[in-house]
């Protein structure tokens, strides 16, 4: 079966000004895609252009199988896709039941009203006013809003912002659980502990390009980088009295970095107790997600992005 | 909760989308009227405001007969008329330009467009919704009227009446819909809608009956005179026939409307 999103080329100019020049990923069915990046980074730009809100200038985009951009199949597109959106927003004198039934009609084959409530965690407020509902009851009639057409695609823009951790953890099951009825996701998230925990595949924009794709776990080699090992030289040890090389932090810790850390380790370890001191404060890591995406999107932002595609 | 179940199952409930389009559009009336009645301010101006004036004016006008001033009308006659008109400029003009101007700023617009809902469906849901309300505005200022002793249109003209309030409603329906997308955010919407509308309804005749020939002249070719003189024919005397030229001129009103609403509309706020 062919991808669900396919994103080849795409360039969008403002003006003079490109926000997307180049941007090419693709989306398999049943997966959860995140696409990262900082603000004005050309992610809004490239998701409105998916969801068929924009339009591009150069370059081919297909979403199940249809042009975003093309006004004759528009509505076929809508009745496949699910949008949950930042800006969108619902009549505030309307009750949750009537907010979603409305939508419901709207689309020519939508899922049952009271079981899409159920499914998002309104059952018992269906009717309660829009506007006394609470910032994340208020996401959720969102989501319900975005399932109600039985999309088989859902953009979803930062779904948990504003979420405390529990509402958050039952966001992201539901997310997982609607990945496991067959909907494909394509989310966007500022949060890495959330493309971490939801997506099985990233794609981080900067600077209007794909700079780095993969699972998150693999992102920008992480599974492949050196680890670090961290600790507190004990006093009166300099840095080259150790028997691996190291380098001094500003925060009293050296850090050595190493491809092989069971080695490393044990020398570390063995120079300690044998020295009869401590490691103080040992730990040892790889570079987080949030370590790769900052460094894949630390780039000088006063440079112009003029150039031509 | 299976959400697998669902997916798996065939039989889904029909929308009313899948029905006819008469469904999808009753179905869009209704919800319109719901947003529309539950909210307070707007159900509150909407009717007070045009009720309260006729009531003051039949208070102030109430002993003034038939005078050349009024063209051969009662005071009241004439009043009952010029403000039913100016009551379904409000819901359709008025109201409709603040309430799409805020619905955009909302994004409650950008929600619709992200349905398969055609901007077609949409917008003639709203439009009867609007001339729905100002039906509903013309009655109660009838029924005041009538309270003051101001009698009920003749009952030949009562097609007469209806085709007025429909295309008169429909036209600033869309010329509503032309400022909606003229402005760019919805505080400068209250302020233009009334800044067209107030020396409009003044040269129109609608607060005083206008006696000069140029002034006349030109408000009969902008929008409200024409629906203004319709309705006063159609309230206060049994002519047979339609008054065709006010209806060419409105009819026009509504398609400049219409164009420049088509080519100008935007669904989302202006975000560079």
């Amino acid at each position: 079966m062919a991808d669900a999103v396919v994103v080849e080329g795409l360039h969008k100019r403002y003006g003079t000004v490109w926000a997307v020049r180049g941007v090419s990923f693709a989306v398999e069915h049943g997966e959860i895609f995140a696409l990262l990046g900082p603000n004005g980074a050309g992610k809004t730009t490239t998701m409105e252009i998916l969801e068929g809100f924009r339009g591009r200038d150069l370059g081919r985009v297909d979403v199940l199988g249809l042009d975003p951009g093309e006004r004759a199949t528009e509505r076929l597109l809508r009745e496949r896709i699910g949008l949950v959106l930042q800006d969108i927003a619902v009549e505030p004198w309307l009750t949750v039941r009537e907010t979603v039934a409305r939508d419901a009609g709207c689309y020519s084959a939508p899922r049952d009203v009271d079981e899409v409530i159920d499914l998002v965690g309104l059952a018992g407020l269906e009717r309660k006013k829009v506007r006394a509902l609470s910032g994340g009851q208020k996401r959720r009639l969102d989501l319900a809003l975005g399932l109600i057409g039985d999309p088989g695609l859902l953009f979803l823009d930062e779904p948990t912002t504003g979420f405390d951790p529990h509402a958050r953890r039952g966001a992201w099951q539901l997310i997982r659980d609607l990945r496991e009825a067959g909907i494909t996701i394509v989310l966007t998230t500022h949060s890495m502990d959330e493309a971490q925990e939801l997506a099985d595949r990233v794609a981080v924009i900067a600077d209007g390009r794909i700079v780095a794709e993969g699972s998150p776990a693999a992102l920008g080699g992480r599974d492949t980088a050196r680890a670090r090992i961290r600790f507190a030289l004990p006093p009166p040890t300099t840095v080259a009295d150790l028997p691996v090389p190291a380098t001094p932090g500003a925060d009293g810790l050296v850090t050595v970095e190493s491809a092989e850390l069971t080695r490393t380790l044990h020398r570390l370890t063995v120079w300690a107790l044998r020295r009869d001191t401590v490691l103080a404060g040992l730990t040892v890591d790889r570079p987080s997600l949030e370590d790769v995406y900052l460094r894949l999107t630390d780039q000088d932002h006063s440079a112009p992005r003029r150039s031509a595609p | 909760m299976s959400i697998t179940a669902h997916r798996a199952a065939t039989g889904r409930t029909p929308g009313p989308g899948r029905g006819p389009r008469l469904g999808l559009l009753w179905h869009q009336i209704r919800y319109e009227q719901l947003s529309f009645w539950r909210n307070p301010q707007s159900a509150l101006f909407t009717f007070a405001f045009p009720v309260v004036v006729m009531a003051i004016f039949g208070a102030l006008f109430g002993g003034i007969g038939k005078s050349a001033f009024y063209y051969g009308r009662s005071a009241l006659q004439y009043y009952v008329s010029t403000i039913a008109a100016v009551s379904v400029l409000g819901s359709c003009y008025s109201q409709l330009a603040i309430v799409l101007a805020t619905r955009r700023q909302n994004g409650i617009l950008k929600r619709v467009r992200a349905t398969p809902l055609s901007a077609f469906a949409y917008f003639v849901g709203l439009l009867a919704h609007c001339v729905l309300v100002g039906v509903v505005d013309v009655l109660l200022i009838t029924a005041v009227g009538r309270i003051y002793g101001v009698s009920l249109p003749a009952a030949s003209q009562w097609p007469s009446l209806a085709v007025t309030l429909v295309l008169g409603g429909a036209a600033f329906c869309a010329l509503g819909v032309a400022v909606a997308s003229s402005v760019h955010n919805a505080e400068a919407a209250p302020p233009v809608v009334q800044l067209v509308l107030f020396p409009l309804v003044f040269v129109s005749g609608t607060y005083m009956p206008i006696h000069s020939a140029v002034l006349n002249g030109i408000a009969g070719a902008l929008p409200v005179k024409p629906f203004n003189d319709a309705l006063l024919r159609a309230f206060t005397t049994d002519q047979g026939g339609l008054p065709w030229r006010d209806y060419g001129v409105l009819l026009l009103w509504g398609i400049a409307g219409t164009a420049v609403a088509v080519r100008r509309f935007r669904w989302a706020p202006r975000t560079r």
